[in-house]
């Protein structure tokens, strides 16, 4: 008798016994920003040759620019984010952060004065404005970062031959060729449990033959922003950030 | 007295046969990274150690890895070339040569991909490379280890560096990449103008070091866009950029180059774009080891560029055959490049054969 109540408290003890459950780990939000080059509304593929309204045939070759001081209403969201078609594809930035905190965004095309000539070895190791990262982006402690790079080559030439024989290299900087960007809405688009993401496009098309200030390849194929070339710099800034827009 | 005799021989026989016992504690190593350069990234599963570097040193300088024991990675990467090989294209040990010029290694640590064509994408993949390589040390990672498993010494090193008994390819691969990234260029005349052009703090030894006018005109136009225009492809404490490029050498490239790993004909004709330093030390230049002087690379790029469809756009008076540099021009640049000379670098002697 003894022998089966001891049984049957050690039955007792072992069904009470609880589950342990592990709770499932809480998945935190994250968000994206996404960058799609489109040439004419379809996709812009790098080193594939494109058609402009006068026949003029472009390959553009890379695509690259920064955008610092991104927030919202007051809320920070990025110090600085980095596109580089070529190497990183159409990714512009990825944080864990609450997609309803940014209901809308702006911030600089451009590095921000305040970043754009500190040391740029002295930057995080995983800071795309680390000289390692930045690599063709930096001029110089006194010039600082190249802003937006544009580069590729065109036929300009209407003489029957399909040669791609000028190279064109836009690259704009200098603390003077910021520019304040807004986007006064955005759009989140939900792309998984917890995943936000906004894209942006970037039409070539806009940008080069803008209606109103139209790049010409063939006479203006180069500017580094220096001294005897603001009006290109202007124009091929102002272009840009017409051609960035939300999709 | 015969008591004695005897106690104190075999006191003596019993030191002599006292194995050296090897113990798995690694020291942790810091680089001396230069204040301009960016921190190294060094990777989790490699991290730097006294014993892993000191045994890198040895395999970097170990015979045994070829085929014939005649050939280590110094043979092809000698010291007072700044590590890369006087010749055109290296040979192998059966007399075999390459079809391109053995890179220069200097701050590699900081680079993303490797060989002239960037097919490896860590240091330790690179390293595995020339050891079986047919034209190279041709000679299996297995064989060549088994060599030196047979040295005490070495296997005592290994397990210090790695706790391993039984190590093999992988272990020795990390091991020379750890040496490898303690090899740090950063004590040349350019680093003292870099420092001063950016007003930054200059150490005793800095200050004293003159730089001349013709120096500073030599920098300036590297940097001119109107000038030499180098800086696009080299800038940076690093005085390289990340990228692969077709510098206009060819019109119709025999080697693909980085097209060969991507398959992407657009990469045709492109390859890494290396650094400067110690650029006076390292000919012959370019991929292929085409240029003999650093005069032949100059007049290259004033007026030897042929237009491709793969050139680098930033070369952008290609078109006109180069930048057209006059004399007095060519001069200056050239001795600008002279101070990237890093003689400190090329005589440490933590990098020097260590048998």
């Amino acid at each position: 008798m003894k022998h089966f109540f001891i049984l049957l408290c050690l039955f007792a003890f072992a069904s009470c016994k609880k589950e342990k459950i592990t709770p499932p780990p809480v998945l935190e939000e994250t968000i994206e920003l996404k960058v799609f080059p489109v040439f004419g509304g379809s996709t812009l593929y790098l080193d594939s040759i494109y058609t402009g309204p006068n026949g003029e045939r472009i390959k553009v070759t890379d695509i690259a620019f920064y955008l610092t001081k991104m927030q919202s209403n007051g809320l920070p969201l990025s110090e600085v984010a980095y596109f580089d078609y070529r190497n990183m594809g159409n990714a512009l930035l990825s944080l864990t952060k609450k997609h309803t905190d940014f209901p809308s965004l702006s911030g600089v095309i451009g590095v921000d004065t305040s970043l754009n000539h500190d040391d740029p070895s002295a930057f995080p190791n995983e800071s795309p404005l680390n000289i390692a990262n930045a690599g063709p982006m930096h001029w110089g402690w006194n010039t600082g970062y190249i802003f937006i790079s544009i580069e590729g080559k065109a036929d300009t030439l209407v003489d029957g031959t399909d040669n791609l024989d000028v190279s064109f290299s836009y690259h704009i900087g200098t603390d003077a060729m910021l520019q304040p960007f807004s986007f006064p809405q955005i759009n989140w688009v939900q792309t998984g449990e917890k995943k936000y993401a906004f894209h942006l496009n970037f039409e070539l098309f806009t940008f080069f033959f803008n209606p109103l200030q139209p790049v010409n390849i063939a006479t203006e194929p180069f500017t580094h922003s220096g001294a005897g070339s603001q009006a290109l710099t202007q124009k091929i800034a102002e272009n840009f950030k017409e051609a960035l827009f939300p999709q | 007295m015969m008591r004695i005799v005897w106690l104190s021989t075999f006191l003596l026989l019993l030191f002599a046969c006292k194995k050296e016992k090897a113990e798995f504690r690694p020291t942790p190593l810091a680089i001396q990274i230069p204040s301009h350069f960016p921190e190294m990234p060094i990777p989790t599963d490699n991290p730097l150690t006294e014993e892993g570097v000191e045994l890198g040193r040895y395999l970097f300088y170990d015979k045994r890895l070829s085929g014939n024991d005649e050939m280590s990675c110094a043979s092809c990467h000698m010291a007072f070339a700044s590590f890369t090989d006087t010749a055109k294209y290296s040979t192998g040990i059966d007399g075999i040569q390459g079809n391109r010029n053995a890179m220069a290694l200097i701050n590699l640590g900081w680079d993303a991909f490797f060989f002239w064509d960037g097919r490896a994408t860590s240091l330790e993949a690179q390293i595995l490379e020339p050891v079986p390589n047919p034209i190279e040390m041709h000679e299996t990672w297995k064989n060549g280890l088994n060599q030196i498993k047979k040295d005490v010494t070495y296997r005592n090193r290994f397990y210090r560096a790695f706790g391993v008994e039984d190590f093999d390819s992988t272990h020795a691969a990390k091991a020379i990449a750890q040496f490898i990234r303690t090899m740090v260029s950063g004590e040349s005349k350019f680093d003292v103008m870099y420092k001063i052009e950016n007003n930054m703090a200059l150490t005793s030894y800095e200050q004293s070091v003159q730089i001349d006018a013709e120096e500073w005109a030599g920098y300036d136009l590297f940097k001119s866009l109107n000038g030499a225009d180098c800086f696009h492809c080299h800038n940076g404490p690093l005085m390289r950029v990340k990228k692969f490029s077709n510098n206009g050498l060819d019109a119709n490239p025999t080697d693909v180059g980085r097209a060969a790993v991507t398959n992407n004909p657009n990469d045709i004709g492109k390859f890494k774009v290396p650094t400067l330093r110690n650029i006076a030390l390292t000919a012959p230049y370019m991929h292929d080891g085409r240029f003999k002087t650093l005069d032949e690379v100059i007049e290259h790029y004033s007026s030897g560029i042929h237009p491709s469809p793969t050139i680098d756009p930033l070369i952008e008076f290609a078109g006109q055959g180069g930048v057209q540099l006059d004399a007095q021009e060519k001069y200056l640049l050239k001795k600008f490049l002279m101070t990237f000379t890093d003689l400190n670098f090329i005589n440490n002697p933590k990098f020097q054969d260590p048998n």
